[in-house]
């Protein structure tokens, strides 16, 4: 259940535009919460609501540097999506390939 | 066309049959029972299907592993025999659901399938028509430059 929790947090995590942007910024290299919200046209409370849902997904991760936070891009969220999507494959490959073995069973 | 490479997850399979026939399957309870959400060891306890626009689907398998699993869905589009568009979940493990979209062109003496299950509902989609998979996807670039991940 937690596994697809996390894909959830992913997923919602990448919903949104704004939090896409602040990824696509995070993977150029890490940065001041400050840089990060400046390139937006809203306020930095909400950009640091992005963040924290950035945050529950483990997406970006957070660290104090004197009195600055930085930012990073964590990928790994990215991979457990992507081995799902690969068992999804996997799945509707194996379903389509017992529809051909009724097709040619059912043959007169 | 519908969705691309970039989609989540598409497969292509050829059969030796025709288009209609393989269309049929999908919709005929009898056939889609053995293929569509059946595991080698389940066994299908529940299999109706309401082949119209905004009718619904659903199979339950009881699997030796797992206990009694239900797949259902609602079908968006049935345009016999090149295109079926229907809605997909497994409510047990997730609340959402996918869409599948099932297109289906003639291939010399058979067809060819390709099916598309993207991630986003179309309720969902408003805000991001494309669904979240293109939306790693365009994360990319500047993803891969940077940490040389192979993805997707």
């Amino acid at each position: 259940m937690d596994e697809y929790s996390a894909l959830d947090d992913v997923m919602t995590a990448l919903a949104d535009p704004t939090r896409r942007a602040i990824l696509a910024r995070l993977a150029a290299s890490d940065a001041r919460v400050t840089d990060v919200a400046a390139p937006f046209a809203i306020s930095l409370n909400s950009v640091s609501k992005h963040i924290r849902i950035l945050e529950r997904a483990d997406l970006v991760r957070r660290r104090k540097l004197g009195r600055e936070h930085m930012l990073a891009l964590n990928p790994k969220p990215l991979d457990a999506a992507s081995d799902w999507l690969d068992q999804q494959r996997a799945l509707w490959a194996w379903r389509l390939g017992e529809l051909d073995t009724i097709l040619k069973e059912d043959k007169p | 066309m519908t969705a691309e490479t970039t989609s989540a997850v598409v497969v292509k399979h050829r059969y030796a049959a025709s288009p209609e026939k393989v269309f049929d399957a999908f919709l005929d309870v009898a056939v889609a029972r053995r293929f569509l959400f059946a595991t080698a060891t389940g066994e299908m306890l529940v299999a109706e299907v309401d082949p119209r626009v905004g009718g619904r689907y659903t199979f339950t398998e009881r699997r030796p592993d797992m206990g009694d699993v239900e797949h259902t869905g609602e079908y968006l589009e049935i345009t016999r025999p090149s295109r079926l568009v229907f809605t997909f979940g497994v409510p047990r493990f997730d609340p959402g659901f996918t869409t599948v979209t099932i297109e289906i062109r003639p291939d010399g003496d058979g067809c060819e399938l390709t099916l598309t299950n993207e991630g986003v509902p179309p309720e969902h989609q408003a805000g991001n028509r494309d669904g979240w998979t293109r939306i790693i996807a365009g994360l990319l670039p500047a993803y891969d430059g940077v940490h040389g991940a192979g993805w997707l």
